[in-house]
């Protein structure tokens, strides 16, 4: 168990004794690192994707939890290309295992040509390309605390790609700065225990070189990150939430950024209280949002329908996981799409928002702002356990690309010239202007309960019809002001895609795979889910044979939103659909659609 | 003038209990010179909560027992208004009742009142969490927020009143409104307000009410204290009402949400959003990030 790395005898690949391997080139790497929550497999993989990306390369991260901080097998993995990517790669090429739980689990994604490193203080094998470095052990001996094993697998790992010794220590640098004193010292110490193990190997142990990328001043975020930086640059300004997997780091940012722009952050005692208190202050004026998950949603669901009743401007971030009920809180999922389609009792308007990439998560979170405002009425941000929790490198945001709308915002000056200002006042468009409470010389009625223009409760008939349509055809006259979808692909392909959120990136590299076989696609990435685009939908399908409908969720969400709104393209509609927790691969997307099927890969 | 939402007639029952305090509340905003735009009265759900409707004031009228957090969230993104939240028992300590423990506990300058009839009123005559043994075939024993808002060690403004006596209500009201106004916290004030048609307890409450400052130890700003008069008040079938907490003297420390998050009182609703005036501080957060 103890023995130095120096003497841990090479496993059973076959190398001749003057052979020095081969170091393979790639411009496309994955690497996976799989052990035990809280063997730190995460900053394995940040630590990468940090080093990659100042080499000008797209980087990707995902990564797979359990619920727990301890325990349970945990894995992450880290992508780097040359090419911009926003998915993970299909295949591994290098598996880190600190446990044999995640030998086995990564495996059967290994690269013919792949290796494995793993932890031989832990366990071993006689499997071929594999490679036992005792991390924990040198940690433990070295560092007082095995902990820092995973710096040392690091430390191998930057050996074996090659990486220049002062930038794979910069990484380290950069990373633990923050924490700093002991923290960064250890890290640092365990970097070299792992650089001096790899290059004492028995082998040379340079087996891979990942050629520089091109792409500078790259940021690497994750999809949370992004919505909150959008929350602020948008002019958002009050943020409530409740913890709650996936969506707690957007809670997280902003408790980091708000204050810089004299906003608020309330963690609030539940989701019921978190999304009244952002309608209490999106009613005052403040643009407001809360973000939440499955089980919050359902909460959350009462206070939505105030919003679009009352007419108050509210932003909610719907970052799916797997349901229902507390379901698998740290899994993939986009099975809330049709509860937001339809949520809340009775008819209101309400507009979902879907980005499908980490840049998207923040221009498309100005855009939510902008419309929650100025069609008053709730916006839901559509997104996805992948989206949200997986990085990757964006170009720098461009400020010059944000515009707020306030839509018919009154300021006390225009408010002083009217005859009478009605904060539901009758529109051809359904948008009434509004002042803020507080504006001198006015003041208005707010409520859920049916109203006339002033917001006195009523339940005349004719007016209940005046209103109900007031809110109801913004819908309508809301159309031209809502995102767009982006299409990709062959414009004269017989089959397409139609997806959304973290699918973007799958169903992409799912057609470049395709069209190296001879299949042309065209893709549909849908930005707005609701409305149903169905103007642009149209014209998407019209030259199609068919369209497979590709969302994690069983039932074929979308596609049934789809049909209900364009009965006429019920036929041309087939489904792509996965439930199993894990985000597709698009290897799995080119094989359904070999296979033809209209189904579920599982 | 421009013409904007007025005050409608009131639908309440003749001799309804929430007249005494829609009265006091109209005295005591006039007392302290609060121009209705700058209010902000937020109703709950139930006769009580039509309040908004009565009154020259801005309303929000909310979800049933989800008042106290719209009322927080309006007060944080605009702390110069004056927030007065205003709710029946049934809303506050049912459904609500969340939300009420923590609003002791958020310590933000808003006025709530209850409006105690131990009944739900607009929906006809059910128990409340108030209710008496025997109401309605209650067989449970009904909560007191006045113990339980004493049992919290926060710096709140308690009281109880009576609709039947709205001259000190209108007192109690004005003490509470100044205590929010000077950014000091959350005043809680739970008004004895007879629902004449489904459980008319004027002629009990005139007899059973017990002003606790007329006893003997009196002190509003000993939580203990109060505690002790209160069971002592109770135990002898009296209802203790008065002013039951007080902090003795004003913090030179921030104690109000609104203050420990917004010192200047400039809240996030009336602060420029606009990209030109944010760009430095913008382009610092995205240099920093990713
Ligand atoms: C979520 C929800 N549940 C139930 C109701 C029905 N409801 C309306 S008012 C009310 C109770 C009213 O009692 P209280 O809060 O004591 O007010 P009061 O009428 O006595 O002033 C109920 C249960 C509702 N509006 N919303
Ligand atoms: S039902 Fe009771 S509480 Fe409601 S208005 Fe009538 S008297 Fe007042
Ligand atoms: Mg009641």
């Amino acid at each position: 168990m103890t023995t130095p790395a120096t003497q841990v005898p090479s496993t059973v690949r076959e190398v001749g004794p003057s052979d020095t391997p081969p170091v393979k080139e790639l411009a496309d790497l994955s690497v996976l690192i799989g052990g035990q929550g809280g063997d730190g497999t995460l900053t394995v993989s940040d630590l990468l994707a940090r080093y990659f990306r100042k080499r000008g390369l797209y980087v990707y991260t995902s990564r797979n939890v359990l619920s727990r901080i301890r325990g349970g097998h945990a894995d992450s993995s880290v992508r780097a290309s040359r090419d911009a990517i926003s998915a993970i790669k299909p295949t591994v090429d290098i598996l880190v295992a600190f446990d044999k739980e995640a030998l086995e689990f990564g495996r059967p994604e290994l690269e013919a040509d792949g290796l494995v490193l793993y932890d031989s203080s832990v366990f071993q094998t006689d499997l071929p390309a594999t490679f036992g470095f005792p991390f924990a052990t040198l940690a433990g001996s070295q560092l007082g605390q095995p902990i820092y094993k995973n710096v040392a697998a690091y430390g191998v790992l930057s050996v074996m790609l090659g990486f220049d010794p002062a930038l794979t220590r910069s990484v380290i640098e950069e990373r633990f700065k923050r924490r700093g004193g002991e923290a960064l010292e250890k890290n640092l110490k365990a970097l070299e225990i792992g650089r001096k193990a790899a290059l004492e190997h028995a082998e040379p142990m340079h087996r891979f070189t990942v050629v520089d990328g091109t792409a500078h001043d790259l940021r690497l975020m994750t999809g949370n990150q992004a919505v909150a930086l959008g929350f602020v640059v948008g002019g958002g300004r009050f943020f409530a939430g409740y913890p709650i997997t996936p969506a707690t780091e957007i809670m997280e940012y902003l408790q980091r950024y708000l204050p810089s722009v004299h906003g608020v952050v309330r963690q609030a005692e539940d989701e019921l209280a978190a999304i009244n208190m952002v309608i209490g202050a999106a009613y005052a004026g403040a643009r407001s949002m809360t973000s939440t998950s499955g089980p919050g949603l359902s909460l959350m669901t009462e206070g939505i329908g105030h919003a679009g009743a009352a007419e108050v401007p509210i932003v909610v971030a719907d970052c799916q996981r797997v349901g229902p009920s507390t379901g698998e809180p740290t899994r993939h999922e986009q099975s809330d799409v049709a509860h937001l389609a339809h949520i809340g009792h009775g008819d209101f308007p309400r507009f979902l928002i879907a980005p499908g990439t980490v840049d998207d998560c923040f221009y498309l979170t100005v855009d939510a702002l902008n419309l929650a405002e100025k069609w008053r009425l709730p916006v839901i941000l559509v997104l996805d356990q992948a989206l949200c929790q997986n990085s990757s490198t964006v170009p720098g945001f461009d400020l010059s690309q944000v515009h707020l709308d306030r839509g018919k915002r009154l300021e006390a000056e225009a408010v002083a010239t009217r005859p009478s200002y009605k904060y539901y006042e009758l529109t051809p468009d359904g948008a009434s202007p509004y002042a803020l409470p507080g504006t001198p010389g006015v003041t208005s009625q707010v409520t859920g309960n049916e109203h006339d223009e002033y917001g006195h409760v009523s339940v005349n008939p004719v007016n209940r019809v005046k209103m109900m349509r007031k809110r109801m055809e913004k819908l309508i006259h809301a159309q031209s002001d809502l995102p767009l979808s982006r299409t990709f692909g062959d414009p004269a392909a017989k089959i397409g895609f139609i997806g959304f959120g973290s699918t973007t990136g799958p169903i992409r590299e799912a057609q470049d795979r395709l069209q190296t076989r001879g299949v042309s696609t065209r893709f549909f990435q849908a930005r707005t889910l609701f409305p149903v685009p169905a103007r642009e939908l149209s014209a998407f399908l019209e030259p199609l044979d068919h369209a497979y409908v590709v969302e994690h969720n069983y039932a074929g969400q979308f596609a049934g939103l789809i049909r209900e709104a364009m009965p006429s393209y019920h036929a041309r509609l087939r489904s792509i659909l996965k439930y199993d927790g894990l985000p597709f691969r698009a290897a799995e997307i080119v094989k359904a659609v070999e296979g033809g099927t209209d189904g579920r890969v599982g | 003038m421009v013409e904007s939402a007025k005050p409608i007639p009131s639908t309440w029952c003749p001799g309804c209990g929430d007249f005494g305090a829609l009265a006091a509340l109209k005295k005591a905003m006039a007392e302290l010179k609060i121009p209705p735009h700058e209010a902000v009265l937020v109703g709950g759900i139930g006769c009580s909560g039509g309040i908004h409707n009565f009154l020259e004031i801005n309303g929000l009228h909310a979800l049933h027992g989800r008042l106290l957090a719209q009322a927080v969230g309006v007060k944080l993104a605009n702390p110069k208004l004056n927030v007065v939240a205003i709710g029946g028992d049934g809303d506050g300590y049912a459904i609500g009742m969340g939300h009420f423990m923590h609003a002791f506990k958020k310590n933000a300058s808003i006025l709530y009142v209850v409006m105690m009839n131990e009944t739900y009123g607009l929906t006809k005559g059910q128990a409340a969490p108030t209710a008496p043994l025997g109401y309605e075939g209650n067989i449970e024993r009904p909560f007191d927020a006045i113990l339980a808002a004493l049992s919290q060690p926060q710096p709140n403004f308690v009281a109880r009143t009576f609709s039947g006596d709205p001259k000190t209500l209108t007192k109690v009201l004005v003490e509470a409104l100044e205590f929010n106004r000077a950014n000091r916290g959350f005043a809680f004030v739970e008004d004895l307000s007879p629902c004449v048609t489904y459980n008319d307890t004027f002629k009990e409450w005139r007899e059973k009410v017990l002003d606790v400052s007329t006893l003997p130890g009196y002190d509003a700003s000993d939580r203990a204290v109060m505690f002790r008069l209160c069971l002592e008040t109770m135990d002898k079938g009296r209802i203790p009402i008065g002013v039951m907490h007080r902090p003795r003297e004003v913090s030179t420390e921030a104690e109000s949400l609104e203050l420990k998050l917004l010192p200047d009182r400039i809240g996030p609703a009336v602060t420029p959003i606009d990209l030109e005036g944010n760009l430095p501080t913008y382009q610092k957060l995205l240099a920093a990030a990713g």
